[in-house]
């Protein structure tokens, strides 16, 4: 009995850590180094795949977004999107990456509240043909809109 | 920086991490059996219930009858005895002559009222050779044993067709938006969908950047629709004091009117000689809260009738970080002030689910006095006046409006007025990002 239990474990550690060496690698590097940007700035950037072959890659959705944080359940606006397909035949033809750019909106602002903050971000996300979905994220911010001080707080 | 898609994870606040497929299947499921039970429901209701009425209308012959005898048909219902009227008639019908037992209607329904079948009965006289009296009905020509003595359209049975219908409803467009969203990432679906274009291939252009004036600030059109007398702008109060007053006046109505019910059964159990004591400590919590509603009520009253109203104008709208504008203040009344104040306030806003049910919490992160007067009177028809500065600070967050998640700025009328209760008036004005920034 505790043969079968530790020839199980042993299998299941051995897949373990065959998937966790195997893991596809999201990496998203932003222009500026991801710091600080103004509302009408240009974000520019790249990102890259590692770990996943060009055919093994049914799509890839890059997005800018904002997407809030805290107490309240989250909110989420993408300001900028694409979505790249392979077409049926028609695989990616080289490394599984690209730049992209955009202009940064009016807002909102970045913002590291008490029991609001809002976050933005570059969202990498990878549909293999099989397997799980890779998500990466770069943040960055957005303003410098300073953190408030801490006050007393009311509940309704 | 990568994190891979899993199948469990832990939970963020209340939100539902299983995984996506998962979920819209689940979805899809749920709203098809909507659907289903719908459709299902629907047949059901126009087999047994529209089609038959429809072929009484359209399809009977009509001929006439004589009522040979008459009842009162009688079943057991899940709320007592149930009853209608039934006939013995004798007609005529392709030729032959049919005597059959029937009802009423094509419905063949039952009256929980013994008084309405009898009624019914009574319309119709058995039939007696020297009077020689007769009904019109009417049989079905597919079967000639059916027949009916009345005709119609019943409302209760187009009425009941909200059910089936909304179910469909309901069924229908959840399964369009699962099948629609089947498969899709939270930020494909947040995509705007008027500036989404599918690229394929690494195209040069499948940008989607957003190029109007976002959405994420507060809609602030009631703020600047009503010019000042003194400033641009007439600021509108958060909550009107008419509207809190009619809802309290409202809820101390129904629950003090339900309250004195239990009450009155209690008093007459006392005075009966039969204190029902569990009824009695049962009563006792409703009866607090409805003693505490009217004296909220009573101080809202004092609130609303003797503090006079509150203006308050301002320069200029929106506002900006670092920004200075002009505030005129209004307070009109018969009163002595020992302070009135206005606050400059920010509050960050968030929205949850707790188990079932949704809470708001919100929490200052921003309060500055901006004007303050201690120890005067004003005077009937005399209100108290005063123009002040106010300034945002630099640096400050805007307004912000999500679903769950708001930070709001107002201005803050507060008064501690001798003799009566303290006054708080908020209203909202919204904060917009700084322009060098826009």
């Amino acid at each position: 009995m505790s043969n079968v239990l530790f020839l199980s474990l042993s299998i299941l550690l051995l897949h373990k850590l065959k998937t966790m060496t195997a893991a596809p690698r999201i990496t998203i590097l932003l222009e500026g180094e991801g710091g600080t940007y103004q509302p009408g700035e240009t974000l520019a950037g790249e990102y890259w795949v590692d770990g996943l072959e060009p055919e093994q890659v049914k799509a890839v959705e890059v997005s800018v977004l904002w997407h809030t944080e805290g107490k309240g359940e989250e909110d989420l606006a993408v300001h900028d999107f694409w979505r790249y397909e392979a077409d049926h035949g028609r695989p990616f033809l080289s490394r599984i990456g690209g730049p992209f750019s955009t202009v940064l909106p009016a807002g909102p602002l970045s913002y590291d509240g008490w029991i609001v903050k809002i976050k933005w971000c570059v969202r990498v996300r990878v549909f293999p043909r099989h397997g799980r979905e890779v998500v990466g994220e770069r943040g960055f911010l957005l303003g410098d809109v300073q953190r408030p001080p801490e006050l007393k707080p009311t509940t309704d | 920086m990568f994190r891979g898609f899993r199948f469990y994870a832990k939970k963020r606040g209340h939100r539902q991490t299983w995984s996506p497929k998962l979920g819209s299947l689940g979805e899809a499921l749920f709203f098809g059996v909507f659907l289903l039970f719908g459709c299902g429901g629907l047949a059901v209701m126009i087999v047994t219930l529209l089609a038959p009425e429809w072929r009484a209308n359209h399809d009977f012959i009509q001929t006439t009858c004589k009522v040979l005898d008459k009842r009162i048909g009688h079943t057991q219902g899940e709320d007592g005895m149930l009853y209608r009227p039934e006939f013995k008639v004798s007609y005529s019908a392709s030729g032959e002559v049919n005597t059959t037992w029937t009802t009423y209607d094509i419905h063949k329904t039952y009256f929980s009222s013994l008084a309405y079948a009898q009624g019914v009965l009574e319309r119709f006289d058995i039939y007696s050779p020297e009077r020689d009296n007769r009904y019109p009905c009417w049989y079905d020509p597919n079967d000639s044993c059916t027949v009916v003595l009345v005709r119609g359209y019943s409302w209760w049975a187009w009425a009941l067709l909200a059910v089936p219908v909304s179910f469909i409803v309901i069924g229908f467009g959840g399964l369009v938006y699962a099948l629609l969203t089947w498969g899709k990432s939270a930020e494909r679906r947040a995509a705007p969908a008027r500036r989404m274009e599918e690229s394929r291939l690494f195209p040069s252009n499948g940008s989607t950047a957003a190029s109007a004036w976002p959405d994420f600030l507060p809609d602030g059109v009631d703020l600047t629709n009503s010019p000042g007398t003194k400033l641009r702008y007439r600021l509108p109060m958060a909550t009107s004091p008419g509207w809190m007053l009619f809802g309290l006046l409202a809820f101390c109505f129904v629950w003090n009117g339900i309250l004195l019910v239990g009450v009155v059964m209690t008093a007459a159990d006392f005075f009966s000689g039969y204190p029902n004591w569990f009824q009695t400590v049962f009563i006792i919590p409703f009866a607090v809260v409805g003693i505490g509603a009217l004296f909220f009520l009573v101080r809202q009253l004092m609130i609303t009738l003797g503090v006079g109203p509150t203006r308050v104008e301002i320069s200029d709208h929106p506002l900006h970080p670092n920004g200075n504008y002009r505030v005129f203040l209004s307070q009109s009344g018969h009163l002595t002030v020992e302070k009135l104040s206005v606050f400059l306030l920010c509050e960050e806003e968030a929205v949850f689910r707790e188990g079932t049910s949704t809470r708001t919490e919100t929490r200052p992160v921003f309060r500055q006095e901006i004007f303050r007067r201690e120890g005067f009177e004003i005077q009937s028809g005399l209100p108290f006046e005063a123009e002040f500065e106010l300034t945002v600070p630099a640096g400050a967050m805007h307004s912000f409006a999500a679903k769950h998640n708001k930070i709001n700025w107002r201005l803050v009328v507060e008064g501690r007025i001798a003799r009566w209760p303290d006054v708080k008036r908020a209203f909202p004005i919204i904060v917009h990002p700084a322009p060098a920034q826009t």
